[in-house]
């Protein structure tokens, strides 16, 4: 390895190093869905939109005579199913934007987003 | 991987679950808009609710009061029922109502007349709180009927939409600039290192993902991932550059990045050919890394050690390194003084130090390709790529090298020795495993056996007794004789 910017291959090498012949074009690597990286972010979206809906689901579930104080709960979960389901939509955004190439087709995603 | 199965949803089902549970929420929310009106069916809203329930569903604001001040709204609010009543909705059925006072009042039958019940709710409970909700809740009854807000109000009560809102907009806008940088960064090493006469395009003839011809030099794999794909070399398959930048583009990993650190890096793996690597089995990196390396990666567990000194009579590579290498012999023979001098000598490592994390190389790595050389390299910005030109150096001179090795014959006998040693432990495992994985279909297939046998003798319990009954049902009967006559 003589000047580092001279390429050290060439210089250790003498010659040219390249062989044409041997050249193999690249070829992805094989991925199970099973081996896919775990998407945090997606999971935690739908975590967050399953709450949001439940909450919001449940501050309108008709309360029995006997719990007549459920209306001072639902006043409390009133913001707690809007931000549930903000968060949601934050992580969702946070899923779309790291999303890896292999992962989708881009028909899917156009599809998913009409 | 203990995360259940569900979770690994891939994006694109991901997020079209995620937006139909969103359109849910939405036509939840839309429904919310009208609550006003509906809430009357609902017994939890009791007369007093409803007139506050009414403002709140004309403008379509969901603004929790705290619930005390709801409560005591409700004297003054009556008129309020008058303003909006024009527009009740008469075809929602009204369910019976938890109180017998409530069950009389009849929205449209009371218009504008105070609700008795509604007074008898202001009770002594609230009187306090009552005062001052009061003039508010009054002059919005007196405004128009559809109450106008002060913007401070108005802001306080959007203020979760006006904050998700807003971060989504920084996250779009960030989603942008950082993609931008990553991009810029990627771009600037692909310049510097793989375009017409730079060092890649001397040393390998097929250079991109491509088959070669105007082909984009880069692939990129998500925001934050980029490869860079080179091949037809003398001794290597093949060489696969992953730059993995900083989530640059997510404002939320950006967020966390602020607590625990990263950098870009980028990892050369080269894949030697098969009759082109001798027994080669060494690591080096930062102490702390090498005896982590040393620990996780399984060839380095099982033929490698930390060397603890140098070899006699050389230079060695910086105090800051570790080397971990099956022999001193090895080690010796790879990092030349070419090496030393350029990049891991002490000297050359106070200046170059910074951009390197580590190599590996193995003729017995786990994974699909035994035979590989791994570097890792921190990424400088994209206007100092040139800082680490003699790291990138290191990837063709390490191939030829390793690619001429031979080791001695003294040196070969051991090495020979452990990898046999290793086959045969993988053999005998393998071996094994089939073992017990034949053991477990065979009691599989026994039980299934025994239970399908349980089964039919099950069934066979249950004519048999079915039969008996049926005899005994006949004895016990009135015996009917046939009398001929």
């Amino acid at each position: 390895m003589k000047e580092g910017s001279s390429g050290g291959g060439a210089a250790a090498g003498g010659n040219d190093p390249r062989q044409p012949s041997t050249a193999k074009p690249y070829a992805p690597p094989k991925l199970s869905p099973q081996d896919l990286p775990i998407d945090y972010a997606g999971f935690l979206a739908v975590v967050f939109g399953v709450v949001g809906v439940m909450l919001r689901v449940r501050s309108h579930l008709p309360a029995t005579p006997l719990l007549n104080h459920s209306d001072l709960r639902s006043e409390s979960d009133f913001r707690v199913y809007k931000v549930c389901s903000w968060i949601a939509i934050i992580f969702c955004a946070q899923s779309l934007a790291n999303m890896k190439n292999y992962e989708n087709d881009l028909k899917q995603l156009s599809m998913a987003f009409m | 991987m203990a995360a259940p199965s569900w979770i690994r949803l891939r994006p694109p089902r991901a997020a079209l679950l995620i937006l139909l549970l969103l359109a849910l929420n939405l036509t939840f929310s839309l429904a919310a808009n009208f609550e006003g009106f509906d809430s009357d069916d609902l017994p939890s809203a009791a007369g007093g609710l409803d007139a506050d329930d009414d403002e709140e569903g004309l403008d379509g604001v969901d603004l929790p009061p705290p619930p005390p001040i709801s409560l005591s709204t409700s004297a003054p609010s009556p008129p309020v029922t008058t303003t909006s009543a024009p527009n009740p909705n008469p075809a929602t059925p009204t369910p019976p109502n938890p109180t017998p006072a409530l069950d009389l009042w009849d929205e449209d039958e009371f218009e504008g007349i105070p609700v008795p019940e509604a007074i008898s709710s202001s009770d002594a409970a609230a009187p306090a709180e009552a005062a001052p909700s009061d003039p508010s809740a009054e002059a919005a009854a007196e405004a128009a009927p559809v109450p106008k807000r002060t913007p401070a109000e108005l802001l306080r009560s959007f203020s979760v939409e006006i904050a998700c809102v807003s971060f989504l907009i920084c996250f779009l806008l960030n989603y942008f600039t950082g993609k931008r940088q990553s991009e810029n960064i990627a771009l600037a090493w692909a310049t510097k290192f793989a375009t017409r006469g730079s060092i890649f395009d001397k040393n390998f003839s097929l250079l991109g993902t491509g088959d070669g011809k105007d082909t984009p030099l880069l692939l990129k794999e998500g925001q934050d991932v980029f490869k860079f794909y080179a091949s037809g070399r003398r001794f290597c398959q093949g060489m696969l550059a992953t730059m993995e930048m900083r989530a640059r583009h997510d404002l939320l990993s950006k967020l966390v990045e602020l607590v625990f650190p990263r950098k870009d890096t980028i990892t050369f793996e080269v894949v030697m050919n098969e009759d082109a690597m001798d027994h080669v089995v060494l690591a080096v990196a930062r102490k702390k890394a090498a005896k982590m390396m040393q620990k996780e990666e399984r060839d380095l567990q099982r033929f490698a050690n930390v060397l603890t000194s140098a070899p006699a009579g050389k230079k060695w590579v910086s105090d800051e390194l570790a080397v971990v290498a099956e022999s001193k012999e090895v080690a010796g023979d790879m990092i030349t003084e070419a090496v030393l001098d350029q990049v891991l000598g002490e000297k050359a490592f106070e200046k170059f130090g910074k951009w390197f994390i580590s190599l590996h190389f193995s003729d017995q790595l786990a994974g699909s390709y035994k035979k590989v050389l791994t570097f890792k390299f921190v990424l400088p910005d994209a206007s100092n790529m040139s800082e680490m030109t003699r790291l990138v150096a290191l990837v063709p001179y390490y191939i030829d090298l390793v690619g001429r090795y031979k080791l001695s014959v003294h040196a070969r006998t051991k090495t020979d020795a452990a990898r046999t040693k290793a086959a045969q432990e993988a053999f005998k495992e393998h071996q094994s495993a089939r073992h017990e994985a034949l053991l477990r279909k065979k009691a599989e297939k026994k039980k299934l056996l025994e239970e399908a046998d349980a089964k039919l003798s099950a069934e066979a319990l249950r004519k048999k007794e079915e039969k008996e009954r049926a005899r005994q049902m006949k004895k016990s009967g009135p015996k009917v004789k046939m009398l001929r006559s």
